[in-house]
């Protein structure tokens, strides 16, 4: 593989770039998939192929091919050179220099190898086994389980060679509960792992079939303002799009992000706490380096609710004249952007139960379906699978209630993180409580 | 390397004569090049030119099915351990698989080649061009209005090949086009900031992209749209009369009632279960879902054919307010005992063909635009879809960018955007008007179900009872 990278980089020093980058991935993948509480499909897939990346007098040119031939190579770095010719010059474009990189153990099993689409099917089944078996009104309306094998490695004009395997395996598990014409909320659980041995699908499937059980009946509320409790999912959809968006170099250069001339100062309430860490191996984004070749790190981004750090890529860095933090994003058909790896929100100190136990007036939210802005952090939509607590207790589930306001104000009436924290594939998230949202009844 | 399409369909046809002990076998090559240019504030964001091209193989063994895909190398050995792969997967599930798939529903099945209609040929226009008016008009946007300091254009093309030949007959080789080009303009001032978008997605080429339109008009529509939204207040939370434009008509016909009644979703107990032949909407209304591109000219979604050899032809989902058809592929539609709606699509060489919409409308009436704002005594006129999402109880909720207030039958103010939600079959059945102009309007997004899909929808103007939601 690296042969072929060399020849690209070769190749388009031949052709005239005056800097060159190639970054190729080849994989094998096993998919099995659940639909309507029945295996569907297996599914194996064999993929290849590079990105090319060059500079020309300042000017940025790329072309991706999934063909690794010599002549596919070879065309692919003169198209990337044409498209070069018509890009505009930004004296920002460079390719980091060459760096150390210690490459992460943890992150590839040799077991997957040999992990056939028949384990697949096997898991699936005891997947979908799981959840009906943890109460028959459960409907399983898809999910899946997937095992990839990949190699990526890159190469660059001034001398990086990098090469790295990893295995990483993801499932999840979707649909709803149904109970004579009632039907429930839809929720959505999955976990992912690295190891064989870490497989753990029938977690995600008892909280499936946990959450939709729990949103049958949902009873009519009338609106007020109150407490959400929301749980790793809901964090994911509601709390992690915007703090990823903010803390991310290229919004806050281009002006839209709100933590822009934030740095050392508070950000939310002092609970939270955000990191980003391609070397956790708990993450399904650990790797080694990142998408041009610098070596990944455990990024503090927010401490004790004050901000810390922005994430970088080396361009974004070079135009604040500080270094990459290792967070060049992407896959071989796009040139790198700048992107969290792992995002991890640290937990905190109480248990989810204590969590509940201390809401007097609030509702739990396992998905919320709407829009998040995460430029100016406004959301609004719907609560899903929503359960109102009062007094300290879990009363029932809730039908279409509207819930809106702003993810930033909100982070400053964060009034609790749980200890119990969930990995969503490349994120790793707690419980998080938060006081004064409104919600309106349908 | 790439095979000329004579020596693919050649060579996928003897593939597909030496397969054994299989009861269907399909093969699929694709080859897609795709271009996307993005300016944002001035800077090239992003430029991009990538060529995918492969063979999917899907086999049903002992009613099980098992796909595999390869990319680095189609010729026909390669082809040959592909088919061998696609074999063992399926055998795979045999062990473990409850409801073994019945059969595949009796289908016509299409021979031919399908050129889908442009205007100005996208390989025709050189890519300097392409970046030129992308540039052009984010700075636009930026300059229209004084509010807009944040502005970013994309533009985005797919262009297809693609040979499709299965084990009962089918031939088919289409050539597909789609491009779309987007302006989002961004205002701002003390603290606060609005978006606004303006864009088009079609099945075309570039001058079905830029005929009626320029770029620099797009760049006005987006940047005066964020001027105004950034002056608006939040509308209020309330369940009341909306009018939806024929974008948010689109996107509610796609997103809360085609996601229900694709049959897969019917068959794991969405809300329309069992209820062909029911009265699930005003009379008012025809709902449908179509591989052509009807009414307007370039849906983003016409498909012609589906990948599994069937035409993709117009399907009644409510016809006058009763639910007449489920979305079908060969296998739902034997599971019910009816035809093929041409609903099988795959997005990608390596994607197995799913059960997924194509240009989701509902069908204009007889009412005027100004009739349906003048009968209103309270309510809001929304426009501008956005994202949206739906369960399959119908319980849906979308978002519009701009919602304008109609108090006494007179629109008053424009209200900052907001979400619309209810349920789905309960703001249908509360239709009382249906406008009397059509467009598609949804076609710059995607629709996501395991794998993207290029969709459309639209209508006429349409009103109906549901939630709106504002910030409070």
């Amino acid at each position: 593989m690296l042969d072929v990278l060399r020849y690209a980089i070769k190749e388009a020093e031949a052709q005239g770039a005056d800097d060159a980058e190639a970054y190729a991935a080849v994989s094998a993948e096993s998919e099995v998939f659940i639909e309507n509480n029945d295996l569907k499909q297996a599914k194996s897939q064999a993929i290849s192929s590079i990105g090319i990346r060059v500079l020309l007098n300042g000017s940025l040119g790329f072309y991706s091919v999934n063909r690794l031939s010599k002549d596919d190579v070879k065309g692919a770095v003169s198209m990337a050179i044409k498209v070069a010719r018509v890009s505009p010059k930004d004296r920002y474009n460079s390719l980091p220099s060459r760096s150390k990189v210690r490459l992460l153990k943890g992150i590839y099993d040799r077991k997957a190898e040999s992990f056939e689409a028949s384990d697949a099917a096997g898991l699936a089944a005891e997947m979908l086994q799981a959840a009906k078996s943890y109460d028959s009104r459960v409907s399983v309306d898809s999910g899946n389980l997937a095992r990839a094998v990949a190699t990526h490695a890159l190469a660059n004009s001034n001398g990086t060679e990098l090469k790295e395997r990893i295995s990483t395996f993801s499932w999840s598990i979707m649909g709803m509960a149904i109970e004579d014409s009632n039907v429930s909320s839809f929720d959505f659980q999955s976990g992912g792992s690295h190891f064989v041995k870490d497989i753990d699908a029938r977690r995600a499937s008892v909280e499936f079939a946990e959450t939709v059980v729990n949103s049958l009946g949902p009873q009519r509320i009338t609106s007020f303002r109150g407490e959400m409790l929301l749980t790793p999912s809901a964090v994911n959809e509601l709390v992690e799009e915007v703090i990823s968006h903010s803390i991310n170099s290229d919004t806050v250069q281009k002006k839209s992000s709100q933590f822009a001339g934030k740095l050392g100062k508070k950000v939310s309430s002092e609970l939270l706490a955000v990191e980003d860490d391609a070397t956790n191996t708990e993450g399904l984004g650990a790797a080694s380096f990142d998408r041009e070749g610098v070596p990944h790190r455990r990024n503090v981004v927010i401490e004790k609710g004050v901000l810390k750090k922005f994430l970088y890529n080396t361009y974004t860095a070079r135009k604040d004249g500080v270094r990459s933090t290792g967070n060049a994003g992407g896959s071989t058909s796009s040139p790198p952007s700048v992107s969290a790896t792992n995002f991890i929100i640290r937990p905190g100190r109480s248990s989810v139960d204590a969590l509940v136990s201390e809401m007097e007036n609030g509702i739990i939210i396992s998905r919320f379906s709407g829009n998040v802005n995460p430029v100016n952090g406004d959301f609004s939509g719907v609560v899903k699978g929503g359960r109102l607590v009062k007094n300290g207790e879990i009363k029932h589930a809730v039908k279409e209630v509207m819930m809106a306001g702003n993810v930033f104000d909100a982070l400053r009436h964060l009034t609790g993180v749980s200890r119990e924290q969930k990995a969503i594939f490349d994120s790793i998230l707690p419980y998080m409580r938060f006081d004064n949202v409104s919600f309106t009844a349908g | 390397m790439q095979g000329s399409s004579t020596h693919m369909l050649d060579s996928l046809q003897s593939l597909i004569s030496s397969s054994r002990g299989v009861s269907y076998v399909e093969a699929r090559y694709q080859s897609r090049s795709m271009t996307d240019v993005n300016f944002v504030n001035g800077e090239l964001e992003r430029i991009r030119v990538v060529e995918n091209s492969g063979c999917g193989i899907r086999v049903l063994v002992d009613g099980c099915w098992g796909f595999s895909s390869t990319s680095n190398d189609t010729s026909f050995d390669a082809l040959k351990e592909s088919l061998g792969q696609a074999i063992a997967a399926a055998r795979a599930l045999a062990q473990t698989k409850k409801n073994r798939v019945q059969g595949l529903a009796e289908s016509k099945m299409v021979k031919g080649t399908f050129r889908l209609k442009v205007r100005g040929s996208l390989s025709d226009v050189d890519i300097e061009q392409k970046v030129q008016v992308t540039r052009e008009a984010e700075k636009a946007a930026r300059k229209h209005s004084k509010a807009v300091s944040t502005a970013s254009c994309v533009y985005h093309e797919m262009l297809d090949h693609k040979v499709i030949v299965n084990s009962d007959g089918a031939e088919v080789e289409i050539y597909d086009s789609k491009p779309e080009f987007s302006v989002t303009a961004i205002a701002k001032k003390a603290g606060q900031s609005a978006t606004a978008h303006e864009g088009l997605g079609i099945t075309g080429g570039w001058d079905d992209l830029f005929g009626a339109k320029s770029q620099f008009d797009y760049a006005a529509a987006a940047s005066e749209r964020a001027a105004k939204l950034l002056e608006a207040k939040h509308a209020k939370g309330e369940k009341t009369t909306i009018i939806l434009d024929p974008g948010m008509v689109g996107l509610l016909s796609h997103e809360a009632i085609g996601h229900t009644v694709e049959a897969d979703f019917v068959l794991s107990g969405s809300v329309v279960k069992g209820r062909i032949g029911e009265k699930v909407a005003s009379e008012l209304v025809t709902l449908v879902d179509s591989g052509r591109s009807d009414l307007a000219d370039n849906a983003a979604g016409t498909i012609m054919v589906d990948d599994e050899g069937v035409a993709a032809e117009r399907t009644a989902i409510i016809e006058n307010g009763i639910l007449k058809s489920f979305l079908h592929n060969r296998e739902s539609a034997m599971t019910f005992g009816t035809a093929s709606t041409g609903n099988a699509r795959a997005f990608q060489y390596n994607d197995e063909p799913l059960i997924r919409m194509r240009n989701t409308f509902v069908e204009p009436r007889s009412d005027r635009l100004d009739d349906m704002i003048k009968e209103t005594r309270h309510g809001y006129l929304v426009k501008g879809a956005r994202n949206g999402q739906a369960d399959a109880n119908g319980e849906f909720m979308f978002g519009a960018e701009e919602a304008y207030l109609i108090e006494n039958g007179e629109i008053r103010e424009l209200m900052r955007g907001a979400s619309i939600s209810g349920n789905a079959f309960d703001a249908l059945l509360s239709v009382d008007m249906v406008g009397d102009k059509f467009r598609y309007d949804i076609g710059t997004g995607y629709c996501g179900k395991y794998q993207p899909a290029k969709v459309d929808g639209g209508g006429p103007y349409v009103r109906c009872t549901a939630v709106i939601g504002g910030l409070q």
